[in-house]
């Protein structure tokens, strides 16, 4: 039931402009810019984001979550399989303190876990061939904003053979009046297949 | 299933319609598990002539007759499940479509059982239900044994063509809520309070036997072209003598030999809270929906794999490491929260796939939020020409790797549930294989229940019919009412196994898991891992 919304209302246009100089594409947090290190995935503010129920939820509609989705996706994998493969150690910066990786049923839980973890993974070559994201609804996440990423692809960790893969994320959104940072509050991957010699 | 957002009742009235609800649903379960035989029933004589009569009223021609050239599954050799699906591709071919219900008797005659199933019909009080049956149900019939199973209502009905009437009411009944209501139909074998022909000497004659008979098999159970009853998926493949009573003689085992429960652990908000009530007031059925320990022991049958590798380490860890300085960790099974959790994850993928395989996913609307999003992906590798037993689903594909139009991307993220069940609905015809089901439970707060499901399933018409496909599927749920699950979000990935060579390659982990497991006696139950 879409309750009357449009896809794109006046505000959204006007605000959508006045932002697109902003955002320079894929790879801004790779130009330092307001202290920004290079393991972070940032995009422009999130719109505001009403009490669910209120009226005023209802000016912020679903297309701009999409597309504030997709962008964050988009960058997020990027920086994610990147950092993952050439700067591992730099990794865990783009989890949550409380982060959760549920990697092959093996469960990881915490940075400190986290850190041990990737440290004891061979290192990666990661080809990434599917990509998709849903703004995540917000009577899940009591409003704050989230986002599932699904990826799919290649892995070989070296050492051993090449394996397909899948893996789950939901992205959180911490926002400060500049920007946006988005982290890893839950992870979980899994080889395709993981059964098979 | 869940009261959407932003409902125009008061609070107040939320709340106090919903635990009339509850308490009516409370009872319902309270009632369904203590009594094996309804009052309402007659003698099974009387039930024929009923049924009798109910057939000359019929607006379908009488054609019940013995066919001396249909071949019973008895006579045949080799699995149940090979004869069974034989047999129904002949049926198929031969029959008018009310002849593939009957269930079949040793002596060929046609005093056959249905189990009409209606989905979380536990909503639904039995007498309305039962009424607004009645309105739109060409024939008369009589309800036997009305009970609530799970999250549904069923009953059975000892004729053919009764059934297939009642077939037909499927989505064109609907609740106050506006949902409509389906109906499913599957043959019953011989139900346990119609078993008193039975002696107990034979009783426990057919108990040997299917102890003997109960090897497991090392092959996914085939349940294409069979109609889809859940607890034969519990069964063992193996009855070359008379299924019939096997399966009631089974049904009577089953109920038996269930052992003690595992006591839930404690996972307070997720017993049964409803949106808007934090855990401070939680109406008692769903506490005593979740203790029911028949319940948890049907569904750990249907997922066989779960139990043999919950927690267990592969037995080949060669698999995942070699002597390289770093080693991959050993890849394990299924993982979930905590046993609680499990269950309710397990039932809820037990009732959202029965009602995806049947043929009708009109029935997932109860399933999913308003808001809910939906969509869908193939995977795509630049070497690779289309594999043809994906190409139905490329057009739905949403890559945003590949795609750039933003209109695109828009459209093929399917919001709200209407969409998402139209969507759904126009995809391909599937069965799927739970015993093959993996399950990640990655995500769990209050409010949230993130897991993914992996596994694999049939396609069952058209082109690729018979093809193996495999699939990841992300849902995110919040507590629904009732103790159910409610998807706001859903995203399937699709892709082919011919890259992973043959099917039983999936399977090689632990030879048994994925076998068709029959009822447990106590003393296989004691040499399951804990």
């Amino acid at each position: 039931m879409r309750r009357g919304r449009s896809y794109w209302s006046q505000e959204d246009r006007e605000r959508h402009q006045r932002r697109s100089y902003y955002y320079e594409g894929p790879h801004t947090s790779h130009s330092s810019s307001g202290g920004q290190t290079r393991e972070e995935v940032v995009t422009p503010p999130v719109p505001e984001h009403a009490a669910a129920g209120s009226p005023m939820a209802m000016s912020v509609d679903f297309k701009t979550y999409v597309d504030q989705a997709c962008r964050a996706a988009e960058e997020f994998v990027n920086i994610y399989y990147e950092t993952m493969d050439k700067r591992r150690r730099a990794l865990t910066r783009l989890y949550l303190d409380k982060a959760t990786l549920i990697w092959n049923g093996n469960a990881v839980s915490g940075l400190d876990a986290l850190n041990n973890f990737f440290d004891t993974l061979p290192s990666s070559e990661f080809q990434v061939n599917m990509l998709d994201c849903q703004p995540v609804h917000e009577q899940a996440t009591q409003s704050q904003t989230t986002v599932l990423v699904v990826t799919s692809g290649t892995v070989k960790f070296d050492g051993n053979k090449q394996h397909y893969f899948n893996q789950n994320f939901l992205l959180t959104a911490q926002s400060t009046p500049n920007n946006t940072v988005w982290k890893i509050a839950s992870d979980c991957f899994r080889f395709q297949d993981w059964s098979s010699s | 299933m869940s009261l959407p957002s932003g409902h125009t009742m008061g609070h107040n009235d939320q709340v106090a319609q919903r635990r009339a609800r509850c308490s009516d649903i409370y009872q319902r379960r309270l009632s369904s598990r203590s009594e094996k035989v309804s009052p309402g029933m007659h003698s099974s004589s009387h039930q024929q002539q009923d049924g009798e009569a109910a057939m000359h009223g019929a607006h379908m021609d009488s054609s019940v007759r013995y066919t001396p050239y249909a071949i019973s599954p008895y006579n045949r050799k080799g699995s149940f499940r090979k004869q069974d699906q034989t047999h129904v591709n002949m049926e198929r071919e031969q029959k008018p479509p009310e002849r593939r219900m009957e269930g079949n008797m040793p002596d060929g005659t046609l005093g056959s059982w249905f189990k009409i199933t209606v989905p979380f019909g536990i909503k639904y009080n039995e007498k309305w239900l039962l009424n607004l049956i009645r309105k739109e149900c060409s024939v008369p019939f009589i309800p036997v044994e009305f009970h609530y199973e799970n999250m549904h209502a069923s009953f059975f009905v000892e004729n053919a063509s009764i059934a297939y009437a009642l077939k037909n009411v499927s989505g064109k009944i609907s609740d106050e809520d506006n949902e409509k209501i389906s109906i499913f139909v599957s043959p019953a074998g011989i139900p346990h309070f119609a078993q008193k022909e039975l002696k107990s000497e034979k009783v426990e004659q057919i108990k040997l036997a299917m102890n003997q008979q109960c090897d497991v098999s090392q092959e996914a159970l085939d349940i294409q072209g069979l109609p889809f009853y859940p607890d034969m998926m519990t069964r063992n493949t193996k009855m070359a003598s008379n299924p019939g009573k096997c399966m009631a003689a089974s049904l009577h085992v089953h109920e038996e030999n269930i052992p003690t429960v595992m006591s839930a652990e404690g996972m307070d908000k997720w017993k049964g809270i409803e949106p808007g009530e934090k855990g401070a007031e939680r109406s008692p059925v769903c506490t005593t929906f979740l203790d029911n320990s028949s319940n948890i022991n049907s569904i750990l049958e249907l997922f066989p794999k779960l139990l043999c590798l919950d927690g267990q380490q592969s037995p080949r860890p060669t698999l995942c490491g070699t002597e390289a300085h770093k080693m991959l960790p050993t890849c394990k099974g299924s993982f979930f929260g905590s046993e609680m959790l499990k269950n309710l994850v397990l039932q809820f993928l037990q009732q959202y796939y029965l009602i995806y395989d049947s043929g009708d996913r009109q029935g997932l609307l109860s399933a999913y939020h308003d808001e809910a999003c939906f969509s869908l992906s193939i995977p795509f590798n630049p070497e690779d020409s289309a594999p043809s037993s994906l190409c139905k689903y490329f057009k739905d594909s949403r890559n945003i790797k590949i795609l750039k139009d933003p209109y695109l991307k828009g459209e093929l993220l399917k919001h709200t549930k209407r969409d998402i069940v139209d969507s759904l609905s126009a995809l391909p015809k599937t069965q799927h294989d739970l015993s093959s089901f993996l399950v990640d439970m990655w995500c769990q707060t209050e409010w949230m229940l993130c897991f993914s499901v992996n596994g694999v399933f049939k396609e069952v018409e058209g082109q690729s019919q018979g093809s193996v496909l495999a699939f990841t599927r992300t849902f995110i749920t919040t507590p629904g009412s009732s103790s159910s699950l409610c998807i706001v979000n859903d995203k399937l990935f699709v892709r082919d196994t011919s890259h992973q060579g043959t099917q039983s390659a999936l399977f090689t982990l632990v030879p048994t898991a994925f076998s068709s497991v029959p009822a447990f006696s106590q003393e296989q139950q004691k040499m399951l891992p804990s």
